[in-house]
């Protein structure tokens, strides 16, 4: 009798073991104590203390506030947040990326922030860029932006004047100077070209920017040119493909089809490549690893339509619509955009600043590393904003798999009108199915 | 009478005592490892999309269905083929490498302990940091291996090794099998220490040879662990995609998909009822292989002789 009690009271307290661990949480909660969980989703440690000192200022304004930082491996940080935010697990504050956004969004995982930005003095200092991306796809504001990823033309100087070739202005140009400075034989190629994970886009880049703003149904959903028909059934979309092919087969590294991210960074720095388009991010690489001089850069290249258009990246700041300190939450976001927090946050990762003044007041803004972006900046009616129909559930499918489409289009498996009526097809398809979700 | 029922009673307790100790394995089992089974099992069969999981709706085979046709730019019975060819081209020289090395590590030498710790090292490392290593290693403009080919004089042009379709799988299976190595070579070696050295003197007096000897004392007495490490060895290496994931993602062009690092493909994309449609293609697969192999290499006798 005494060994089956015995039993009985193991079995439960192993049971009670799992479940202590909640109560002993939801009895904190109830003192004076708040916590209040952010959590980031491209993490590295550098960026990790960067964040942390702007909470330890938030936490010294206001006494008796802790705010714990979650940061989850970037690799899988997208999967991760989304588990948490289906189980409701405990997050107040969250960063919310292009890629995240939608998905965010459509599932009501996130709070609205409108009451809070209405009386925000740091509104009234937006770039027109922020208040762009911020209400791109909803009515209601759900993030605010905390920087941009936009892109640029990263050029060899040196390699440059000693051909006695100008820095391209178009993709023609672009494609010819790549060619011309490319010779195998010192391992030298024009351009760095990304083949590999979510190269697909520069295709879209060359055919958006050939189309042109006035073009497309939509500039955020670049895709489309009306409600039923996409970029992919255009002359300029064949233009494109063909003139990306030649770009990939005379001016770049053969094994630039798997290139990813890494890769043709590294190849630009390295000093294989004399041309690279990416995100600011690359400025501190280059600054490391480059000599003064020896690299510059300039504005995207333009299409046929006279304009560049390359969707810019950008994430930013959000609430959960479960927390339960709302409007500690909201404050923090509030907080984390401020001119000074923000401005001290980008130039750290070499981002895109939200506010305006932050180009007047900060040095490395100003500098010529970031010319080329300002530029782009100043004048939006030859580098429109754009972004990508990231709240269509097809394209998080396309992102998986347009990556094999182009690969097998550069290795001659299928033409380029093959491509893109494959394309075509699938964007159609998904009109149909999820309608025009454009205003 | 009354001895029988005390007798029956004590055992019906002793059943119930047993069920009660063995009661919370079970529900942390069933929490824990079926409860996920079945519901990956019955996500196959929906629409089940994290980009809007408030609106999943039962599509019977329709999944599957998608799986199986054929089209141009999906084509699972490629796919199927790749991976085929991955597992049983990784297994093989991952073995007969493995074995090697266990039979010359089993012979002691100066420096044996520092040389079994230097082979081993691989296996201590994630695959997936193998694979971003041997990612560079292989690269067509920097890459450590084109250099050493054209220094040697073997090539004069730089390979890209993981940007074409002909080389891409092939390359990614010579890092798989560098990898695989140590583990054959930590168990065969462990099982070669239990094979009695008074046994091979017996032979060697009856005249047989190495061969002889190999054949009919060694591989007899490590059989059950030849059998289990293989059986073990290919359902690891089928559910393997890290390395594929992290050096080619299943390029260039599809080449070097197996089921594996496609099912990742479609969980990244945030659909979940294709990934789990894939996931149960794959554990069928799994388990008849499973099950032809353990009939086949008579697994219950193994041990008899």
């Amino acid at each position: 009798m005494k060994r089956k009690t015995i039993s009985v009271l193991l079995a439960v307290s192993m049971l009670a073991g799992t479940i202590g661990t909640t109560a002993v949480n939801v009895a904190a909660e109830g003192t004076e104590e708040v916590t209040l969980t952010l959590v980031e989703a491209i993490t590295s440690p550098e960026r990790t203390e960067i964040i942390r000192s702007i909470c330890d200022k938030f936490e010294e304004a206001h006494p008796g506030v802790t705010v714990e930082l979650v940061s989850p491996p970037s690799e899988n940080a997208n999967t991760k947040i989304a588990q948490m935010l289906m189980a409701e697990e405990k997050i107040d504050v969250l960063e919310v990326r292009d890629q995240t956004f939608a998905q965010y969004s459509n599932n009501g995982w996130l709070g609205t922030l409108d009451e809070y930005l209405e009386g925000w003095e740091g509104r009234d200092t937006l770039s027109e860029t922020t208040k762009f991306y911020m209400n791109a796809y909803t009515d209601e504001t759900y993030m605010v932006p905390y920087g941009f990823y936009e892109k640029a033309l990263y050029y060899r100087q040196d390699w440059f004047e000693e051909a006695g070739i100008e820095v391209p202005e178009t993709w023609e140009e672009l494609v010819d100077a790549a060619i011309a400075l490319t010779d195998p034989e010192q391992n030298r190629y024009g351009y760095s070209f990304r083949g590999g994970s979510m190269g697909f886009s520069y295709l879209d880049y060359i055919t958006t920017s050939n189309v042109g703003a006035d073009g497309l149904a939509s500039l955020i959903y670049n895709v489309f040119t009306g409600e039923d028909s996409t970029i992919y059934s255009t002359q300029e979309a064949l233009d494109a493909a063909e003139l990306y092919k030649k770009l990939f087969e005379e001016g770049s590294p053969k094994d630039s089809i798997a290139w990813g991210f890494t890769e043709m960074v590294q190849g630009f720095v390295g000093g294989t490549t004399a041309m690279l388009i990416q995100d600011p991010e690359v400025i501190t690489s280059c600054k490391e690893n480059m000599e003064d001089g020896t690299w510059g850069v300039a504005p995207i290249p333009k299409g046929t339509s006279g304009q560049g258009l390359i969707p810019t990246g950008f994430a930013g700041w959000g609430i959960t619509s479960y927390t339960e300190y709302a409007d500690l939450a909201a404050e923090l976001v509030l907080f984390l955009s401020e001119e000074e927090n923000n401005t001290y946050f980008t130039e750290l990762n070499s981002l895109i600043p939200i506010h305006t003044t932050a180009a007047e007041n900060s040095e490395i803004f100003k500098s010529e590393s970031f010319s080329g972006y300002m530029e782009m900046l100043q004048n939006p009616d030859v580098y429109p904003a754009t972004s990508i129909p990231y709240n269509y559930q097809a394209f998080s499918e396309l992102s998986t798999q347009a990556d094999q489409w182009t690969q097998n289009y550069l290795m001659g498996n299928i033409s380029a009108e093959e491509l893109l009526q494959t394309y075509d097809d699938f964007w159609l398809n998904a009109l149909n199915e999820e309608g025009v979700l454009w205003k | 009478m009354k001895k029988m029922t005390g007798r029956t009673s004590k055992r019906s307790r002793d059943r119930r005592f047993i069920f009660l100790m063995l009661l919370p394995a079970f529900i942390f089992i069933g929490i824990f490892t079926y409860y996920p089974l079945l519901k990956g099992v019955t996500m196959a069969f929906q629409d089940y999309n994290l980009f809007n999981i408030n609106n999943t709706k039962w599509v019977g085979l329709d999944n599957f269905r998608q799986i199986l046709t054929p089209s141009a730019m999906n084509n699972f019975y490629q796919v199927l083929y790749n991976t085929l060819k991955w597992v049983i081209a990784s297994l093989f020289f991952q073995f007969m490498i493995g074995f090697a090395l266990a039979l010359l590590l089993n012979k002691p030498f100066r420096g044996v302990g520092l040389y079994k710790g230097i082979a081993f090292m691989p296996y201590a490392v994630s695959g997936f940091v193998i694979g971003i290593v041997w990612r560079w290693m292989y690269n067509g403009t920097s890459g450590v291996l084109n250099d050493l080919l054209m220094r040697i004089g073997i090539i004069d042009q730089p390979i890209g090794f993981l940007a074409q379709t002909g080389t891409a799988l092939n390359s990614v299976i010579v890092a798989n099998v560098w990898y695989g190595i140590p583990f054959f070579t930590i168990m065969i070696g462990a099982a070669l220490q239990g094979v009695p050295e008074d046994l091979y003197e017996a032979a060697k007096v009856d005249g047989a040879g190495v061969f002889r000897r190999f054949f009919s004392i060694t591989i007899p007495f490590i059989k059950p662990v030849l059998v289990l490490t293989l059986l073990l060895r290919v359902i690891w290496i089928f559910n393997m995609p890290d390395m594929i994931y992290s050096m080619t993602n299943g390029g260039p062009a599809g080449s070097s998909r197996i089921l594996t690092s496609y099912m990742i493909e479609y969980i990244y994309s945030n659909d979940y009822g294709m990934g789990s449609a894939f996931g149960v293609i794959i554990m069928i697969i799994l388990s008849i292989y499973t099950l032809i192999y353990l009939k086949f290499t008579k697994f219950e006798n193994l041990g008899d002789y």
